[in-house]
Parts: structure tokens; sequence; C-alpha cells
């Protein structure tokens, strides 16, 4: 399966290469990502748990990036694994580019769904894939067009931050970032990344594009029902 | 499967505490959808409310305009109603044709309507008639109830009581459906409401939704072939191994077609 | 014979237990401290196994025991090879597999068997199945013939790059050459046959018992082949002697070929049952049986015809490939071969020249499958006829005429080397287009259009070629002269326990209600070969006639013995032995009770009377006809109504109507799903399978199939056996499939369309008429 997206956000690139770079943001983009966590600098972890019709499944997606040019373009890949579910493999190459003071953000994903959700539930994939990368990206649009003052995120090993006491759904309304996201990085990175680690945004932002596509995959699969009404 | 406990309150708002006691628990109306769900160990749950013992929940009855579907009314009692069948025939047709003899005899209105299948036969005929779902809690309109693939406006522990349709609305609904799982491919609710005709379409796309390119072309000449030359993108539309946008987005206008042929005849 | 004898429409004896819930099936044994299993497949199609992690599942409440395939290595068991192939009948060498009851280092296909979970409820052992952790390190992996035979293309096996495990070569390719030198019009199609599940109505289902008492196994299997199953598994998987196997098979709820080889479950169940001391039982889901069954056909091939100006076919050249799966199984050489030799169909076409390349792929094992070839080739021949008739302007009924073996011509030996006995195929045909009123097309045409539906129609025909190996039936009286059959076929829907017993009532004249019927335990029944490619009738009925000679040979001698007179003065009618010119008589039945006297040696013979006979399978025989399809399209749609369908079928000597007239019509109902609905659907770019449901997997429904099908036998009987018979079980489903497509493609003609790839869903009929439009207005 592959699909493709574009979406215009109100923010200059470098707003929208550090918000993607904040895992908190993007924890709150995600439907039902209840963390993502820094493992490794090249080794992600999101928790999900999702509830679509009667199926709710929570699973772990890896992740890990492969090519960088930052700050316009990354390629990301990841597995899922939903147990009984099924698993999802796949990557996804994300772009930005500048487009009249506002940022252009491109994807294209493919992505494998094996396991129980492909004999069972391929009428739902597709959509599904589709409607959740949509949601993630217009509640990503949202946040961060409207927290164009929102720090760039500091080093990862750098300052632990506090969970948010509150994590709004992307399908309730959004809370302006400067009020949703604590300061400093994600309280998940772990703070004993090694000395030589490159401190830069892209890494993270690799994994946690990655997140957000693969991701929205994996959530498919476990989304998918049986096909019964 | 994994053990459960059962629950079989009375009332309604006994159903809701229950539910709202866990995060993995769940109600039971007919069971179309959650059992094989179960059975496929793609959901798991620790208790299990079952509907049927709520005697509120059964039942259609017309107050004044409106026709008041309980939402535990399966849907052979829907498609066989003389209420139904004088009042809103369209519907009692829509529910005659949903899946086969064992869905229709165990499969609920509440249940379909609270499940939002992308390819469930209820929703269009809820959306294209303006009715209103009737919870424990409030009265939801059926343009804001249907949030788009198996979403709802339902809250926690927000069940359906009933659904409640304007009655003597004329209405007629045609599904062609996958030959191969029985849903539909495309199912369109056709309503002659107070605002205008009214076009529902269901299976297409990702959800129920209204098409207002049918809508506005069918203000202008209400007649099928009106709907039938609507050129509906199939920007949108499902396209998975069983068919493609195009054949569906094409079969939306024939279906709408169809059911204004029912309609006017 | 009144009522019971041969040809008489005796209603099947066997169907008051199935219809009132009182079958005997697998899943109804139940025994002591009996165990569940449940199979942890692989979800990759292609790929390393780096782990099996099976800890967790091991913890699982009421998990007995978790086993992988290094358990079955460090137990010294082997895997299942296919029953034959190629190389062993004289045949070009091939890559012959062995498929682990459990993988070890690498996944072949979804559904390949990784691990199994033994517990004290099937429900634990499903549960704790999820948590078996398995890492696959994937592979790539390809779906279909053509893509595992491009250039580059991943080996599913290492040893076999390529991909083509064998090729088979028929008929004589410097005369088929010739022949198309000299054609004056040459018809080439790309035809597919859609790989399909058989989905019988009864999962398969293994128990398995360890008797430590006397180190034996007892199999349960739900197998249309017990015989063949304890084979394999005695002498492959276990490598100890058959006699220490017992398979029982009781009521079987359809098998279609699916259900004639072992499988790595009955195997997984005997093993869990020696470890752990107590009998595991196995139940498959239906979404099990769509990944994990073996499926039918997948056939690919490039198919010609070489015809003179008068419609006169003069050579078929035909390159096919057939979709193996992961591994060579079952008898899954049978339809490659029949796609083949069976080309010629009831044609008299002088030079064949045809191939049949067995294609791995990361798919399940394909093996026979109803008709197992013989759809194919009826397909790929009737196909060709049809575009013939359309290029050359002719009549499709007067094509076919010209073409068919004329009945003066029998026996008939075709181009690839098959002789049949009889047939009169031009009365079928001719019977069946008076059978659906073929002359009173055009107002129902004019019907249709009236109401906006093309109308289109097709007559086919079709040749089987029916029954294979040879086959032992036995008779077993008991001391009051009752007769039991022990058959060596095995039916699970066909009849065999009305009609068998209706031969012997008739050879024999044994009252009807004192034969039994008994099949399906390789413990009773001493040996036999099963039910499979139409063969019954033939060599179990053949078999059953030898063993009734016999037993009317060794009676004589009794009788003569009890009547006091010379064996020569014995006559046999009617089910009495009388002496000749005398009124002295003893029925069969009393005849029979003397082999039981409790003194000596009865009538010098033996005490008790058991007889066997053999039939030797020399010859096949060759049931045929002729099927007639109208079809209404609906061009908005393109959904297709069957709105007439005919068949006559030469079934030989008819041995019960209703029987036959039940497996042709379910023969054409099968062939029909093929045509409109089936298909097994993999993601072409990594294996998985996508339609692993009844949502998804299209199993045709009542609804679909026409109202009612004109059925007519025809009976020329069979010269090849002492019967006369010919098979029935698969000739519906060999002809309905091309039918059903010509019908249709012949409502589509007037809209430009020429081909559509089976199934005929809505939109691939929607879409061909689209593309055939805009064809036109690209034209104009």
């Amino acid at each position: 399966m592959k699909f493709t997206g574009e979406y215009r956000i109100e923010a200059p690139r470098e707003t929208v290469w550090a918000a993607i770079n904040n895992p908190e943001i993007l924890r709150q983009c995600i439907p039902g990502c209840e963390e993502i966590a820094c493992n490794t600098p090249t080794d992600w972890t999101a928790k999900v748990t999702t509830r679509v019709g009667p199926v709710k499944a929570r699973f772990t997606g890896n992740i890990r990036l492969e090519d960088l040019e930052p700050p316009a373009r990354c390629r990301i890949v990841g597995e899922g694994n939903g147990g009984p579910a099924g698993f999802a493999t796949g990557g996804a190459t994300v772009e930005l580019t500048e487009a009249d003071g506002a940022t252009l953000l491109v994807y294209e994903a493919d992505a494998q769904i094996g396991g129980k959700l492909a004999q069972i539930g391929s009428r739902l994939i597709d959509s599904f894939a589709k409607r959740y990368a949509d949601e993630f990206f217009a509640a990503f649009a949202r946040i961060v067009a409207e927290g164009e003052t929102l720090p760039a995120p500091t080093a990862p090993a750098s300052t632990p931050a506090p969970a948010p006491s509150s994590a709004p759904t992307p399908s309730s309304a959004p809370q302006p970032v400067a009020a949703a996201v604590p300061q400093g990085t994600a309280p998940s990175y772990p703070p004993n990344v090694p000395a030589h680690y490159p401190p830069q945004p892209g890494w993270r932002f690799d994994s946690q594009s990655f997140v957000i596509v693969v991701l929205a995959l994996l959530l498919v699969f476990m989304t998918i029902m049986v096909g019964v009404k | 499967m994994t053990p459960f406990t059962y629950h079989s309150p009375a009332t309604l708002d006994e159903a809701s505490a229950l539910l709202l006691e866990s995060p993995d628990a769940r109600v039971i109306a007919g069971g179309m959808t959650l059992i094989p769900t179960l059975k496929q160990g793609l959901a798991r749950v620790d208790r299990l409310i079952d509907l049927a013992g709520i005697e509120a929940l059964y039942g259609i009855e017309t107050r004044g305009n409106t026709l008041r579907i309980g939402a535990m009314t399966r849907h052979h009692d829907v498609a066989t109603s003389p209420l139904v069948l004088a009042r809103l025939p369209g519907l009692a047709t829509l529910a005659k044709g949903i899946g086969d003899f064992q869905v229709r005899n165990r499969g609920t209105i509440g249940g379909s309507v609270a499940n939002n299948d992308p390819a469930a036969d209820y929703p269009a005929a809820l959306l294209a008639l303006g009715a209103t779902v009737i919870t424990n809690r409030r009265q939801i309109a059926a343009e804001a109830f249907f949030t788009g693939m198996f979403g709802t406006a339902l809250e926690e522990g927000e069940l359906i009581a009933a659904v409640a349709f304007p009655a003597d609305i004329r209405c007629a609904y045609a599904k062609f459906a996958n030959p191969v799982s029985g849903y539909a491919m495309a199912g369109t609710f056709v309503a002659l409401a107070e605002g205008g005709v009214r076009v529902a379409v269901t299976g297409a796309g990702p959800g129920v939704f209204r098409s207002t390119l049918h809508e506005a072309a069918l203000r202008e000449r209400l007649h099928p072939d009106a709907a039938r030359s609507v050129p509906l993108p199939e920007d949108g539309m499902i396209s998975d191994f069983h068919a493609t946008a195009a054949y569906r987005a094409h079969l939306v206008s024939v279906m709408t077609a169809r059911a204004l042929e029912e309609l006017l005849s | 014979m009144a009522g019971f004898g041969i040809g008489q429409a005796v209603l099947r004896g066997e169907d008051r237990r199935f219809i009132t819930g009182k079958g005997r099936y697998v899943d109804d044994v139940r025994l002591p401290h009996m165990l569940h299993a449940a199979v942890v497949y692989s979800s990759h199609a292609h790929g390393l196994i780096r782990s099996i992690d099976t800890h967790e599942a091991k913890q699982a409440p009421g998990v007995v025991a978790v086993l992988t395939g290094q358990d079955a290595l460090a137990d010294g068991l082997g895997g299942l090879p296919p029953y034959f192939m190629p190389s062993d009948m004289g045949g070009p060498p091939g890559h012959r597999t062995i498929r682990p009851i459990l993988v070890t280092d690498r996944v072949r296909c979804v559904g390949d068997r990784v691990a199994v979970v033994i517990a004290q409820s099937a429900r634990e052992a499903r549960e704790a199945a999820s948590l078996v952790a398995i890492e696959i390190a994937p592979l790539a992996a390809v779906t279909t013939p053509a893509a595992a035979t491009t250039p580059g293309a991943p080996a599913v096996w290492d040893e076999c790059p390529g991909n083509v495990c064998f090729t088979l070569e028929f008929g004589n390719r410097e005369a088929t050459d010739r022949a198309f030198a000299s054609a004056s019009l040459v018809v080439a199609l790309t035809i597919l046959n859609n790989r399909i599940s058989a989905n019988p109505i009864e999962p398969r289902v293994a128990l398995g018992t360890y008797d430590a008492a006397d180190d034996s196994f007892i199999l349960h299997t739900s197998s249309q082949n017990p015989h063949g199953v304890r084979h394999v598994l005695a002498q492959s998987v276990f490598g100890l002697p058959e006699s220490r196997f017992r398979v029982i098979s009781p009521d079987v709820g359809g098998g279609f070929g699916m259900k004639a080889d072992a499988y790595p479950e009955d195997a997984l169940v005997l093993w869990a049952s020696r470890r752990l001391g107590r009998p595991v039982k196995w139940v498959s889901t239906r979404s099990e049986a769509l990944m994990g069954d073996n499926h039918g056909r997948d056939q690919i091939s490039e198919a010609e015809l070489a015809l003179d100006d008068t419609g006169r076919a003069l050579g078929l050249r035909v390159r096919a490939q057939q979709g193996l799966g992961a591994y060579v199984q079952s008898a899954a050489v049978a339809p490659i071969t029949y796609a083949m030799r069976m080309l010629p169909g009831v044609y008299d076409i002088p030079a064949v020249h045809c191939s049949n390349s067995a294609v791995f792929t990361n798919c399940s094992p394909t093996g026979p499958y109803r008709g197992a070839g013989r759809p194919e080739a009826c397909f790929t021949l009737e196909r060709l006829m049809d575009e013939a008739a359309v290029l050359l302007g002719l009549d499709r009924v007067e094509i076919r005429r010209r073409n068919l073996i004329p009945a003066s011509a029998m026996p008939h030996t075709t181009a690839t080397g098959v002789t049949y006995d009889s047939g009169d195929f031009a009365q079928m045909m001719d019977r069946c287009l008076v059978l659906a009123d073929w002359d009173g097309y055009d107002q129902r045409t004019a019907d249709s259009e009236s109401r906006g539906l093309l109308r289109g129609r097709a007559v086919t025909t079709y040749l089987e070629s029916a029954g294979v190996f040879n086959e032992r039936m036995e008779l077993r009286f008991d001391p009051e002269g009752n007769v039991t059959i022990l058959a060596g076929t095995h039916s699970h829907g066909q009849g065999h326990a009305t009609v068998f017993p209706q031969l012997v009532h008739e050879w024999l004249g044994v009252p009807y209600d004192q034969i039994r019927y008994l099949q399906g335990d390789t413990d009773k029944v001493a040996f036999g070969r099963g039910t499979y490619a139409a063969r019954s009738s033939l060599l179990g009925g053949t078999a059953l006639h030898a063993a009734a000679q016999s037993a009317i040979a060794q009676a004589r001698t009794m009788a003569a013995a009890l009547l006091d007179a010379a064996e020569t003065e014995i006559d046999f009618a009617d089910g009495l032995f009388s002496v000749r010119g005398t009124n002295r008589s003893l029925a069969f039945v009393d005849v029979a009770k003397a082999f039981f006297r409790p003194m000596g040696k009865p009538g010098g013979l033996s005490l008790g009377f058991t007889v066997q006979g053999t039939a030797g399978g020399e010859s096949p025989n060759f049931p045929n006809g002729a099927h007639v399809c109208e079809v209404e399209v609906d061009p908005e749609t393109g959904a297709i109504h069957i709105d007439r369908y005919a068949v006559v079928d030469d079934v030989g000597h008819v041995l019960n109507p209703m029987v036959c007239e039940g497996q042709i019509v379910g023969g054409i109902a099968q062939g029909l799903g093929q045509a409109l609905i089936e298909q097994v659907v993999y993601d072409p770019e990594n294996g998985q399978l996508l339609s692993g449901s009844f949502s998804d997997y299209g199993m045709p429904r009542a609804t679909m199939m026409p109202l009612h099908i004109q059925s007519e036998l025809a009976e020329i009987p069979c010269k090849t056996n002492p019967l006369g018979v010919k098979g029935v079980g698969e000739s519906g489903t060999i002809g309905s499939p091309a039918t059903l497509v010509n019908a249709v493609l012949d409502a589509l003609r007037s809209v430009g369309v020429t081909d559509i790839t089976m199934p005929l869903t809505p939109v691939k009929v929607w879409t061909a008429i689209e593309q055939a439009r805009q064809t036109t207005r690209d034209a104009a």
C-alpha cells in the first residue's frame, strides 16, 4: 500500500522543522499516543492505544531513520507489532519546502501490513490509513501554525520535562501549542545520550516523522475489524 | 475470546454506569460486529453489558410526525413493521436489505448506528432523513452524530436509546451490494424533505456522507437522468481489491437514480 | 429389484442423519482427557526465521506444551512429500519438496506452520498461540507464476532458481508448427484460471491418539483418502510401519480434492499425543482454512488455435504456467498434467503441442480441486472456439459441429495420446440446445433490451477423464446372511452409502435394508484409495462387481452342496440359486448363512464368508456433454444475472439418476462460483493473503445461481468397464466456467468487450465496458 499527502502549514520551515522534532507535539497529534520514547539516538518507540469501532488495541512501534538531509528531507523506516492482530512495516519520505513564508510538507509512504489484519481487514485499511494521516497532519498544521512562537527544542539530553497534565486528542480542539506543550524535550527522551551523538534535530525528525506515517499505518492494522455487520 | 463477566442491566442508566466502570467494558446490542471481533481476538472485554434486557429500548411508535424506533429494535422488525411500512416505507426497504436473514434477526438499529461502519445501511437513512439520535443524555442530529469511519459523537458512557425519524417523507433506498461480503458497495438514500432533496451515501466513501453534487443536480431537475449524469469525482471514494474508486463513484450516481426511480414511481 | 436396484432414484439414506444433526464428524468425537491444539502460522510470505520465543506462551493459563520445528527434528520427524512427481512416472525431473510439519529456518508462505500450542481447552490454546513471538527477517515474495518466472525474481527454493519446478510437454511440436503454417486463421488468447479455495462446509479437523500400550496411533481426520494419509504419515513423517497407524475418517463434510492429502496438523496431533500421553484435537477455523488449505487452479496460459477458412481446427498450441505455491504437495502434478492432456476435448484436432510449467510461488500450495486440470483445459479450448467463431463470422454452434469427433469415429485417440472409447458429442449438443430453447433466444433478447439489459448466450462442450488408479472393495457377510460393504473408496457427499448397496442388492438379491455400508477406517477396510477424480463409480463399482462375482461363485459351490446338485446344474438369478429343471432353490441370504455352521469346514469352503474384488483401473472413462447458459448483464452496474442454464451429460450407465443430477447441479454451481466471484487474493507486493475471510473471499451464494438448472442424462455406456459407467462428480465443474464466461462475453460483444478474466465481478464487467467505450470514442 502506498499513499501520499501534501499539507500547507502556515509557519516558516524552521518552525515546522523544530515542531516536528518536538516529541510532545507529535504525541499530541497522534490519536491515542501515550508516549514517544527515544531509546537510543536511532531507535525510537511509540506506544499507542487506539480504538476504532469494536476494535481496541495497544501496540508498540519501533522506528529508525535512514537518510537525512536536514532540514529539508528524511526517510524513516519502521515496524510495529500488534501481537495476534498482525504487524506492519513501512517507510516514509518527508519533504519540507518553503512556500511564500509557509511550509509545504509532502510525504510519500508505503506500508506493508501482515497477518490477521491483512487477511480480514483489507476493506478498511486504505481508508483508515488516509483518514488517520489526515487527522494527524490537520492537527499538526493547526498546532504549529498557532504556535509560531514555539521555542526550538534544546539538545535532547539536556532537559527532561514534566509530562503534560492533559493530552488533548486530535478530535477535540487542540490547545494552543504554547499552553499545551511544555518547553524542552519529551519526558521519555533518555538523559544519557552519548556525547558524540550530534544533537541535531534531524535525528529526531526522522524517527518522529516515521511515527507520523508508519504508526498511522500500524494503527490501521490494529483497527481493522471483522467484516460482519 | 478471553473470559469476561456478563451483565444484564434493566435500565440504560445502569448500563451506562457499568460501562464507565472499566475502560475495557463493552455493550452488546445485536453483536453482529462485536462477537466476530472478539472471536478474532481483535478486541478484548472484561465486562460485557447486554442491552437485551432493557425493555425501554424496544419498539416502534409514532409521536405526531415522528417515527421513533427503539435502539434494540431488530432489522427484521423494522422491515416488517406496519408503522414503518405506512409512514416511512423507504426505511423498511432499507432494513429488509441489510445483511442476511441471520443478521436481520439479530442486528439492531442502535448497534448499527453506534458502530457506524462505513458500509452500513442505516447511517444513510438517518443522514438523508435528518433523523435524531436520542441517547441517555441528549438528542443529537444525524449530521452531527456521524463523524467518519466508525466515528460518532457518542461520549464515554453515552448510549443510544432510540432513533427518531421525521415520518411521512417520501424516500427510497437503493443499494448495490458487494457480491462478496454483502456490504454496500454503494448505497444511496434519497429523501424529499422539506428543505429539498437530500442524498446520503454509504459504502462508497470512508464514511456516510451527503452528496451535495447530486442534491444540487436534483434541485435543478428532479429526474433519475439528472442523477445519472452527475460526474461524482472518484477522489475520496474507497478503492480496494474489490472495486475501484471510479466504479464506486459511478455506482453512487446509478444508485441515486434508481432510488429516485423507485421514489417517483 | 423394485425400488432399490440399479438406475433407481433411491433417496440417500445418509441424508437423514446429516440433516438432523446426527452425523458423526471428527469434531463430534470427544475423547476422555483430550487436549486441544492451536497452530501458530507465519504472518510473512517469505523470510528467514531469526527466533521463536515460546516462553510467554508456555506460561499462559492451561498450556501443556508449546512445540516447534526444532522439537520435531529432535524427535526424528520428517515432513510431507508430494504423492508423486513426474519423474516417478517416467517424466522429467523436478524439484521435490518436503514440507516440514513445522518450519525451522525459513517461511515460504503466509500460513506456513511455525509452532503448535497444546492446552486444556481450544480457547486457551488459541490465546497462548498469540503469545508465541516469531522474529522473521523478510525476503522478497512472489505470488504469481508470471512474477516468479521473471528474470531476477526471488527464489522460493534456493535449490530451484527461476522457480520452475518442472515442465511437462505433450503432443507433436513439428506437426503443430506445420498446422499453424498452413492455417488461414490463428486465434490467440491469454487465459487466466483464477486461484480458488475449496471451502468444504466442514473445515479440516484432526484428532490424534497415541496408545502407549501397543505403541500405535489413531488419527481421526476429515479426509477423503484415509489410507493415503496413513501411508504418508507412517512412511514420511514418523518412519514407522503403517500397521501401527489407524486412520479414521468418519462422516466428512466435503473435500473437493483438497482433503485428499495429509496436512501438517494430522502429524502434529499424533506427535503431540505421543509426547503428552493424551488425545489432542485440532479444529481449523474458516480463516485458517482459507489461509492454510491447499488451493486450486492458478494457471496462466498463452493459447493459440489454428483453423482453415471453413472453421476446421488444424492445430492447437498452449504454453501454460501453473502456480504450485511454496511446496509440491498432494497430487499437485495431476491437474498440471490433465490441463494439457485433455486440451483437445471433444474436437478432432489433428495437431497439438502444449506445455505446462509448474512454478513455485510464495503462496499456499495448490492441489487437485474438483476437475483438477480438466476445467482449465475445457476453459482454454472453449474460449478459443468462441473467439474463432467470432473472427470467422461463423455461428458458434456450427463451428463446434464442424469440429466434433463423430460417434462413428470411436474409439478415437487424440493428439495428446488419450483414447476415448465412446461418445456421441453432437447428440449431446443438439439435445442441450433443445433443452435450453436455443431457438427462442431472439424473443428473450428483445425482452432484455426493453429492460436496458444485454443478453448473451453460449453453448459449450466438455469432456472429462474420470477415474484413476486401482481399487479394492470387500463384501463381508454375517451369520444371518446380511452383508457389509467395506469400501476402499470414500464418500464425503457423493452418496456412496446409497448407491453401492443398490449395486449389491441388484447383483446378489440381498434385501436393500440388509446391506450395510462401511468406509473410512483403515483398521476395518483392509485397503483403499479414497475418492477423487470422479473415480468411485468406475473403480469402486468395478471392484464391487468383482467382489460380487466372487461371492456368487463361492455361494454357488455352497448352494450346490446344500441343494445336493453339481455346481454346473446351479443357476443364479434374482437372488436365488436354483437347480436347473427342478423347483429346488435357495435364496442367496440363506446360502450365505451356511458359511457360519458351527462344525467342520462349511461347504468344504471356509468359516465365514468374506470376498474381495479388485478393479485394475487400466482405462479411465470419458464423461462428456454440453452446457447452455443465457445471461443478462446490466451495463450500468456490471451485474450478471444467469437467466437460463441447461446441461446434458453422458454419464454412461446411470446408477442413480437423483444422485447423478445432484452431482451435476452442485458441480455447475461450483464452477459458476469460480467464474463469477471466487478468488484467493494475495498482495502481489508482499505475498500477504488479503482474502482471509468470507467478507473478502467470494463464496458463491444461492441467489447468484440460476433459479433452475435443466439437467438431462444421456446413457451411452462406457465400453471399457463392466458396469458401463462414466464418472459424474466433476462434470458440472468442468463445463460451467467456460459457458458462463462465453455467455457474458457474447452479451458484451455489442459494446466492444472482447475479454475479461475470471472472476467476472461486477466491477470488472463494468470497467471492461467503460474501457471498450473509451476505445471506441478514441477511435472515432
